[in-house]
């Protein structure tokens, strides 16, 4: 099954507020293992990145926030007293409620992932028609990310071709910089390349646009009833 | 449409904002309807900015100091954006990774036309025409990520072609590109109806593609003759510019063999590109390694450099090695160009200097990489690459898209680094790069469909 550009859209939207909404383990659950198999159907080594920086928010996530949190009284783990922090300890609804929130984040994170390189956002901007710029602003930072990716490993290519070892976090914070400046070099290049093919001026016309087919319809449909559903009974 | 030469500048002089020198002075020139005109000169001679004030860009995106008058099919570009002349101008520029706007190849062609307004009916039509005038319409419904440069710059092609425009501005377009898909782009710009100016350093084509010849060197124009006279004047007076013969050195006596690679093998994934290559490096040479696309050249070069392990094979390495990665001068790192250079020798920066006067730029040592032009960067990069002087250097098609003049220097400088006992394996598919011995990389079975 094939969508069209915004049903996907409002679909994937969908799916991450039905995520938001869920209230239970194993519903945010669910739609992040969809979310999952959706992201998977891109290439692997453009979503190796996507999946990783999601998976690891999400275990940050798990890991972390119950330490901090101070809910429940079936403590499964208490340890030492810190100054500020107070008591850390781990009890079960700290557990169920950091599972719940790292599976929403999970979810998100991957809606993202599929809209960045599952979508075809060429017939997403088509659609859009008062907010257009802000819209083709979205769509060229998504398709950048990509150069992006390849300027980093250029980068990190260039010094090391020089004999220069570059390790770890504090090393590769180094490049970030170069990074930035090279991406705004790329913008201003675009911007001219724009200009001249005419972006700005009044009186644009656009593309022939497809109907919605019979799938598209079914699709957003299902994907509302699922927020309705996230939001009253997941 | 006005009655008269499409281009007519007069007395155009210009300078970038922030900056004392002029980019161009005093040039005047008409061009008229359907000419074909290279456009020839030195790397920072002012060719791009010419092409800009020709587009509008300059000075309306740029900014900066114009005076003169340039006019456009009867419009004043003083008074006429940019956006306003396109459809009348179009331009392709020299990366096509940096002007691609849209996710999927057709939209990309009909990003210009949705832009100037041309009837909704007539688009798909328009982009279709373009796509087959470049032999790119099995591309219409691929994603611009998935293009190699090659194609890319077909599709950047198309998209100026779908505008129709009067006048065509290109500018180095195949300075990214491989010999092969250089040849076939360059091809796709015969033939046209529009007047093309086309600024491009395979002099040997543009030769052959136009009608006319501009010659600008330190701002100005020192040359504007039809072709057999230009290439009589170039002759004279700048013989680097005409086209040379491929270039092989005599063999250099047996050296220690300082790089060895023998039975390597290599694939992404599924893809195989490397298989049983074998190559040898001795001292005091400079080896070219050539091939076709695809035929694993780069892999082969940064497997020897040590940044890519073989999948199986031996790699001996006699010496220290450094490499020169393709467009280097994208890929700096420091906001000084001595520091950018002393980054390899540990921040020495008497050394890095020394380094930067070997390659002709000691003035720039205080200066911030990204405000050198490109082959200034290019040779920025070799500075930085050279100054821990490593016994063995691999440089990754050093001479695409550099000027004859700077290509001669570069090899000048390569012949006199290996005459001092070092090693040079140049990655290139240009054959007039001098070098003691060719070896040429054969497309692995396994790889070919």
């Amino acid at each position: 099954m094939r969508l069209s550009a915004v049903p996907a859209a409002l679909c994937l939207a969908c799916l991450a507020a039905a995520a938001l909404l869920a209230d239970r383990v194993w519903a945010a659950g669910a739609v992040a293992a969809f979310m999952l198999a959706l992201v998977c159907r891109a290439p692997r080594r453009r979503r190796r990145l996507y999946v990783i920086a999601a998976l690891t928010s999400g275990l940050g996530v798990l890991l972390l926030s119950p330490l901090f949190a101070n809910v429940g009284f079936d403590v499964l783990w208490s340890g030492p007293t810190l100054p500020v922090l107070g008591t850390l300890d781990v009890t079960t609804e700290e557990l169920r409620i950091a599972a719940l929130n790292a599976l929403r984040l999970i979810a998100v994170a991957l809606a993202f992932a599929a809209y960045a390189l599952l979508l075809d956002h060429d017939r997403l901007l088509a659609s859009v028609g008062l907010i257009r710029r802000s819209a083709l602003a979205a769509a060229i930072a998504t398709r950048l990310l990509p150069t992006l990716e390849r300027d980093a490993a250029g980068l990190l290519e260039a010094v090391r071709g020089r004999g220069v070892a570059v390790e770890g976090v504090r090393g590769r914070a180094l490049l970030v910089s170069p990074l930035v400046a090279g991406s705004l070099e790329r913008a201003l290049s675009l911007a001219e390349a724009m200009e001249v093919r005419g972006f700005g001026r009044p009186g644009r016309t656009r593309v022939p646009r497809a109907p919605w087919s019979w799938t598209d319809k079914l699709a957003v449909t299902c994907a509302a009833l699922l927020v309705t559903g996230g939001a009253l009974w997941l | 449409m006005a009655l008269g030469p499409l281009v007519e500048v007069e007395g155009l002089a210009f300078v970038y904002p922030r900056t004392a020198v002029p980019a161009l002075e005093g040039i005047s020139v008409q061009i008229e309807l359907g000419e074909k005109v290279a456009l020839l000169g030195p790397s920072g001679s002012g060719k791009s900015t010419l092409l800009r004030a020709l587009a509008g860009l300059v000075p309306h995106f740029h900014g900066g100091r114009f005076s003169g008058r340039v006019t456009i099919d009867g419009r004043d570009t003083r008074r006429t954006r940019p956006a306003e002349l396109a459809g009348t101008t179009a331009m392709v520029f020299q990366d096509p990774e940096d002007q691609v706007v849209m996710t999927s190849v057709w939209n990309e062609v009909a990003f210009g036309l949705e832009n100037v307004g041309t009837p909704t009916a007539e688009i798909p039509a328009r982009v279709n025409a373009a796509l087959g005038a470049v032999d790119a319409l099995q591309l219409a419904e691929r994603r611009a990520i998935e293009l190699s440069s090659g194609e890319l710059q077909r599709i950047c092609l198309a998209s100026a072609l779908a505008l129709s425009p009067r006048l065509l501005l290109v500018d180095e377009p195949t300075s990214q590109l491989d010999v092969e898909v250089a040849e076939s782009f360059l091809d796709a710009l015969t033939g046209l109806d529009a007047t093309v100016v086309l600024s491009e350093q395979r002099i040997g084509r543009a030769l052959e593609l136009a009608e006319r010849v501009l010659f600008v060197e330190g701002s100005r124009l020192l040359l504007d003759a039809p072709v057999v006279e230009a290439v009589e004047w170039l002759a004279d007076h700048r013989p680097d510019f005409l086209p040379g013969a491929e270039a092989t050195l005599g063999p250099v006596a047996e050296g220690e063999t300082l790089l060895a690679l023998a039975g390597v093998s290599f694939s992404y994934g599924d893809h195989i590109v490397l298989d049983g290559a074998e190559i040898e490096l001795r001292a005091g040479e400079v080896v070219a390694l050539e091939g076709r696309n695809g035929s694993g050249k780069t892999t082969l070069a940064r497997i020897a450099a040590g940044l890519l392990q073989p999948a199986a094979g031996d790699v001996q390495r006699n010496g220290t090695v450094c490499y020169l990665a393709q467009d280097p001068g994208r890929y700096l790192v420091r906001e000084r160009a001595d520091e950018e250079v002393a980054l390899a020798v540990g921040g020495d920066l008497e050394r890095a200097r020394r380094a930067l006067a070997r390659v002709g730029l000691e003035w720039a040592a205080s200066r911030h990489p990204r405000d050198l032009s490109s082959g200034e960067r290019e040779r920025l990069a070799l500075a930085a690459v050279s100054v821990s002087e490593p016994r063995i250097l691999i440089l990754d098609e050093p001479t695409r898209g550099i000027d004859p003049p700077r290509k001669r220097e570069l090899s000048d400088w390569l012949l006199g680094y290996v005459d001092e006992g070092n090693a040079a394996l140049v990655v290139t598919h240009d054959e007039t790069f001098p070098a003691h011995r060719r070896v040429r990389l054969g497309v692995p079975e396994a790889a070919r469909v």
